[in-house]
């Protein structure tokens, strides 16, 4: 069974773009817009990881991370963080927020799916990228 | 010759004269008759005594005309109020004493005279002194900064009006008066009374101090030097409030303005690098999503492009070196073309744009690309600004009587709280309210007030309530 990945990203092109990046690899992909409706996703369609932004309007990547690890049903639930604003995470709070990586924006969607199937411990070789192809 | 020897010698010779008459009258008393002889003698007596008597009136009458004189130039020098000499034409003894008087009198004179330039000197200091204290007080009047003088008992005893101003008291009800009295914060009080007793303490020290005033909350740098005399004693301490709560908006402001140019900046570039990335990579399969692929990749890089424009443009404005092409345009279409841009960007949040437009096209003579953008910054703000499933309007109203057009823009947004609407157009301003709503640089408003007022003399405003929505309008002239 695929991994399901939820992408959350108040700019639409990005959504696009990492989904398809991220389908083509043979994941399954859920998005939202921001933290609100990416909570509701969460509470009735449990993802294997969350990748969100950082600035969003409603709430930010870190109070949306911080928010799921108040939920016992999703806290387990690793994250990546997009930023655009350079921002640095130390490591008490990734480790308060689940976080598991930061990439800085603009970001490589080739770098983005190296780091997802880090995460998820699968070898390039046995990727589902090459179960689809 | 003394007049006193002058006397003593006439004495003499009428003595020595009596003498010899009587001397004479006893001889011939005892030659001839005695009765003849005596009326002889005594008359020779009264003679000499009359005489005597004359040279003595004579005498008496010329001391006493000197006197005279000497009293009469007396009370006439009394009576000018001058110190002078008095001039008597004698050599005797009283006029020797006039003499001796009369040096006496050239030493006074002269010392008066020294006196006198001493006080006028004196005066002259005085009146420096009073004009540069007059001064030094205007300074410290003129001084933006709230400026408090105490001395050694902690005792107000100068306050310009800013200090005056800022800890609400009169200056004239307060002065000699315990600051404790005055100032109704022991923080503050405090550090004047600390600085004070230091004393051993020459160097002048800052500290940062906040209070409200006029019911807003105002961030000072206090100066706080302490007023040495001759001794080393402090005996008083002299602090100076610099207002710098605008210059940590500011600096806040600007910090704020950059984090939010590098992300706005970042948000197109990440959209263009992905999706290049994905095209080079060979992701995008069918000719469909390539071509759609192009297109995000385009309007981004249009994005970007306007962006670095706007901030361009400020900056530019500001500096004076934008170059600017005016025409008559019709306004008309300029906002149809910016309606048209900002379209997508409505649909996208299901936003009803309306177009109020006055069917004639008026003319304005205008910087075509300058209008459009401060008529898109509007659309673009309104837009943004306004929740899903919202309307905004836009419409032109002419005064002809005026010459002017006015462009409205009026959204059912979430409105201005009015505390923000002083400081709506200033550069880099956002409101705080409104920060989660929607990403910005806090530069668009600002450039609209720029083209609108420096480049075309027009006006911009804006009416707004809370939970109601927005009208942001700006005036031009009509082209002639």
């Amino acid at each position: 069974m695929s991994k399901k990945i939820l992408v959350v990203d108040d700019e639409a092109h990005i959504l696009h773009v990492v989904s398809l990046k991220l389908r083509n690899a043979g994941f399954g992909v859920l998005t939202a817009a921001d933290g609100e409706e990416a909570l509701e996703v969460m509470n009735s369609d449990r993802p294997d990881l969350l990748i969100t932004d950082y600035h969003m309007p409603v709430m930010n990547g870190v109070e949306l991370c911080c928010r799921m690890r108040e939920n016992d049903a999703i806290k387990d639930i690793p994250a990546i963080m997009l930023t655009a604003r350079g921002y640095a995470l130390e490591p008490e709070d990734m480790q308060r927020t689940g976080i598991r990586a930061v990439l800085s924006k603009p970001f490589s969607p080739r770098e983005l799916l190296a780091t997802v199937r880090e995460i998820f411990g699968l070898a390039e070789a046995a990727s589902p990228d090459e179960a689809v192809a | 010759m003394g007049t006193a020897r002058r006397l003593i010698l006439v004495l003499i010779v009428l003595i020595a004269l009596a003498s010899s008459t009587a001397y004479y009258a006893t001889q011939m008393s005892l030659r001839d008759g005695a009765v003849r002889e005596r009326v002889m003698g005594w008359l020779a007596v009264g003679l000499m005594s009359s005489v005597c008597a004359l040279v003595l009136i004579v005498i008496w009458r010329s001391l006493g005309k000197t006197v005279q004189i000497v009293r009469h130039q007396l009370l006439t020098l009394e009576g000018s109020g001058e110190v002078g000499l008095i001039m008597v034409d004698s050599h005797d003894e009283l006029g020797q004493m006039v003499q001796e008087f009369n040096r006496y009198l050239t030493r006074i004179k002269s010392r008066i005279e020294q006196l006198k330039l001493q006080k006028r000197e004196l005066d002259i200091q005085i009146r420096v002194a009073d004009a540069e204290k007059r001064h030094t007080e205007a300074i410290i009047f003129s001084i933006s900064d709230a400026v408090l003088v105490t001395d050694s008992f902690d005792e107000l005893v100068l306050a310009n009006e800013s200090a005056e101003r800022t800890f609400g008291f009169t200056m004239s009800r307060m002065y000699r008066q315990p600051m404790a009295r005055i100032i109704n914060d022991s923080e503050f009080v405090k550090l004047v009374t600390d600085t004070r007793s230091e004393n051993t303490e020459r160097r002048r020290r800052v500290v940062e101090y906040s209070r409200q005033v006029a019911g807003e909350k105002r961030t000072f740098n206090v100066t706080l030097s302490g007023v040495m005399d001759a001794k080393g004693e402090c005996n008083g301490v002299v602090a100076v409030l610099h207002d710098v709560t605008r210059e940590k908006e500011v600096a806040a402001m600007k910090t704020d303005f950059v984090s939010n140019v590098s992300h706005e900046l970042r948000t197109p570039l990440s959209s263009i690098k992905a999706y290049v990335e994905m095209l080079v990579d060979g992701e995008a399969e069918d000719e469909t999503t390539r071509r759609e692929f192009y297109d995000i990749i385009q309007n981004e890089t249009d994005r970007l492009g306007r962006l670095i424009d706007n901030i361009l443009n400020i900056s530019r404005i500001e500096s004076g070196v934008v170059k600017i092409h005016k025409e008559p345009l019709a306004l008309t279409s300029v906002i149809k073309d910016a309606l048209e841009v900002a379209r997508p960007q409505a649909v996208a949040k299901r936003i009803q744009l309306v177009d109020e437009l006055t069917p004639v096209f008026y003319q304005v003579l205008a910087d075509r690309d300058m209008i459009y953008q401060a008529i898109l910054n509007l659309l673009s703000n309104a837009i943004k600004y306004t929740p899903d499933g919202g309307r905004v309007t836009i419409r032109t109203v002419v005064d002809e009587g005026k010459k002017t057009v006015r462009t409205e823009i009026k959204d059912t947004g979430v409105g201005i709280p009015p505390e923000d609407m002083p400081r709506l157009f200033e550069k880099f301003y956002r409101v705080e309210s409104s920060k989660k709503m929607a990403k910005g640089t806090g530069l668009g408003l600002s450039l609209v007030k720029h083209i609108v007022e420096t480049v075309h003399a027009g006006e911009v405003g804006v009416f707004s309530k809370v939970g109601q929505g927005s009208t942001f309008y700006f005036q031009v002239k009509l082209a002639d």
